[in-house]
């Protein structure tokens, strides 16, 4: 709106008068004078002053203008700063409390460890050195006639002496104690195996006698080619033998029906299967125990495998090679190479037109050209010559070394030899285990299905004499590894059998009751380390081992003799 | 030379003689007639044995000296004479 005259002069003198109060306050803040008293003047004046007090001020302020030194109305003026405190907002005060924390004091303690002196040895047992081969020394040959001259004469009068002696007759030492009584040491099995029905086939002992070995399979007919079965093995020596427990199981796809373990090497396995494969397992690797197999080609036996027996290579007596022998009628040497495989070294096959004619046998229907192996034992004398038994009955001896060729179409990579050198009169029926015996060269035990035991010796072809043992089937018969004259035998009515031909040629020494139901037993053992140890196997899936007593474990004096007595007056 | 075969072989062929050996103070075989690894066993075996047997003896008497030695076992005899610089073994099966 349009100011009035009188109306801009008020204002104009308002504006002047605080020009003027800015240019005081200035002057005065240079003179050094307190500002606070003009300021009080001036609020003095100033206070009043609402909007009615514009003329106050004016007058007021044109009133009090002293001092030479003013600045003009229209000069720059620096003020100080003026402060106002609050009125409204509260000053929040800061609570405070003081608390500390302290950590409880940590004990501590020293003490010192000091690691014992610790020393380490190694154990290696290591394959015996073959004795190496003494020179002779040199020696002064007249001296050692004179020493010669001067002993020979006693020593021919002790040596007479000695033959005329009767000072020792009839006296016997006694270095252990004495055992009385056959007993039953442990008794094992193995559930899985015999919840399926599974018999024991096959048992073996390792080389240092403490692993007992044994096969699950069947021996009965059945459809067995689908049935998974087990190897077991129990370590006898370990303080926590279980006997439902055994120390190592292998899980095998086909029946087992032979083991062998290895001579020298304490942890491997041969086994045969009934597809006709042999396997060879290291029982201390539990994750992969198996080494070698042969597979399934054109060399693998086509029937089930009876034996399986381990033989030291000719060259090198330290390394060892499987004979198998199957009822398809060869007899397979194995040696295990590179990874994992069985391969075929030497073969030997079986045939009808080949078998030396030393007895009648009856023919063959034609067709069948074969003749099944189903038991083999080499002799300790010859390590080439083993005896065969076979399905028809009949024992063979036969040689590693023979080299006509066999006249069958059997395939196979290595030229088949026949092998047989002579025949043997049969048995009533298939021959199930042979058995030669260590302490007589020509001397083998036989047993098969019609019950009988026939003593061979392998100069002749009739036996030298014939034992019944049984109304049933013979299943194992073994020569003992101590006494010459002691063999024990397995029956298909549930007992085994323990001859001692020094007493009693006509009835068994000791007959052992194995199973209650009068289930056959199949296989029997040995121990030759532990030699009171008689480890057998049934069909109900039970290994017994049996401790024999002391009669059974020590040599007589002059058993080796009587032996050759008997086999000299039997077979003449 | 002669006279060292000829007495071996006289002592041989005695009734129920298994073997004999010659071995020299050492302990090492100079004569035998068994196979090699029988022999070494045989020779270090005995060797000790007989040296036992005569400390033993001169042990009990001073005076005393080891003359024969007779190891009767259940299967045979081994019969040792011993002497300064040889020993001689015969095995000996005493059947009656």
């Amino acid at each position: 709106m349009f100011l009035s005259l009188a109306e801009k002069n008020h204002y104009f003198s308002f504006f002047q008068a605080l020009q003027g109060w800015r240019s005081r306050l200035s002057a005065t803040a240079r003179e050094g004078g307190t500002v606070s008293t003009a300021t009080r003047a001036q609020s003095g004046l100033l206070e009043p002053a609402g909007s009615a007090g514009v003329a106050v001020l004016a007058t007021g302020g044109v009133a009090s203008s002293p001092g030479p030194g003013r600045p003009g109305p229209l000069q720059d003026e620096t003020l100080g700063v003026a402060s106002v405190p609050s009125q409204w907002r509260a000053v929040q005060g800061i609570r405070e409390e003081t608390k500390s924390c302290q950590t409880a004091s940590i004990a501590t303690a020293n003490a010192s460890a000091q690691a014992r002196n610790h020393v380490d040895a190694q154990v290696q047992t290591e394959a015996p050195v073959p004795v190496s081969v003494q020179p002779l020394s040199q020696y002064d040959v007249p001296r050692l006639a004179a020493f010669l001259r001067r002993v020979e004469a006693m020593v021919i009068r002790e040596l007479n002496k000695n033959w005329q002696s009767h000072a020792f007759d009839g006296f016997e030492v006694n270095w252990t104690e004495q055992q009385q009584m056959v007993s039953c040491l442990y008794t094992l099995g193995y559930p899985p195996a015999q919840a399926q029905g599974l018999h024991v086939t096959g048992i073996s002992w390792n080389s240092t006698g403490s692993v007992v070995a044994c096969a699950y399979g069947r021996l009965d007919h059945g459809d067995w080619s689908t049935l998974k079965s087990f190897v077991c093995a129990w370590n006898l020596d370990r303080r926590g033998l279980s006997p439902r427990q055994p120390s190592a199981v292998v899980e095998v796809p086909s029946a087992v029906l032979c083991l062998a373990f290895h001579p020298t090497q304490p942890s491997h396995v041969a086994g045969g299967l009934y597809s006709g494969e042999v396997l060879v397992w290291d029982l201390s690797r539990p994750e992969d125990p198996l080494l070698w197999r042969t597979g399934l080609t054109d060399d693998t036996h086509t029937d089930p495998v009876s034996q399986v027996v381990w033989l030291p290579e000719p060259g090198h007596s330290h390394r060892f090679q499987v004979l198998s022998v199957a009822t398809d009628g060869k007899v397979l040497l194995w040696r295990g190479v590179g990874a994992g495989q069985l391969q075929l070294t030497e073969g030997f096959a079986l045939v009808t037109q080949q078998l030396p004619r030393s007895t009648k046998l009856k023919k063959h229907p034609r067709g069948e050209t074969e003749v099944g192996a189903t038991a083999v034992a080499f002799s300790s004398f010859d390590p080439r010559l083993f005896i065969l038994g076979t399905e028809g009955g009949f024992p063979l001896k036969c040689s590693l070394a023979a080299g006509e060729a066999a006249l069958t179409r059997m395939p196979s990579s290595v030229p088949l030899r026949a092998p047989a050198q002579l025949t043997f009169s049969p048995h009533g029926g298939p021959i199930y285990a042979v058995s030669c015996s260590p302490f007589h060269r020509n001397l083998f035990l036989s047993a098969g299905t019609d019950g009988h035991v026939h003593l061979y010796s392998m100069l002749q072809a009739p036996p030298l004499t014939s034992l019944q043992l049984s109304l049933k089937y013979l299943f194992a018969v073994r020569w003992s590894p101590v006494r010459p004259l002691v063999f024990a035998a397995a029956s298909g009515e549930g007992d085994v059998q323990l001859f001692d031909l020094q007493k009693s040629s006509q009835k068994p020494t000791v007959l052992i009751k194995q199973t209650q139901d009068e289930s056959p037993v199949y296989c029997l053992e040995f121990n030759s380390q532990q030699t009171q140890l008689l480890a057998a196997g049934d069909a109900q899936g039970t290994v017994k081992v049996w401790q024999l007593s002391t009669e059974f474990t020590e040599q007589g004096p002059w058993e080796a003799e009587d032996l050759d007595r008997l086999a000299a007056e039997v077979a003449t | 030379q002669a006279e060292v075969e000829e007495t071996l072989k006289r002592i041989q062929s005695h009734k129920g003689v298994i073997g004999t050996m010659v071995v020299n103070a050492e302990g090492i075989p100079i004569r035998t007639t068994l196979d090699n690894s029988t022999t070494v066993q045989y020779a270090g075996l005995l060797h000790h044995l007989t040296m036992k047997a005569k400390s033993t003896v001169r042990d009990i008497d001073p005076q005393n000296d080891l003359t024969f030695l007779r190891i009767r076992s259940k299967k045979h005899e081994i019969m040792v004479a011993p002497d300064k610089e040889y020993l001689l073994i015969v095995i000996q099966n005493p059947c009656e």
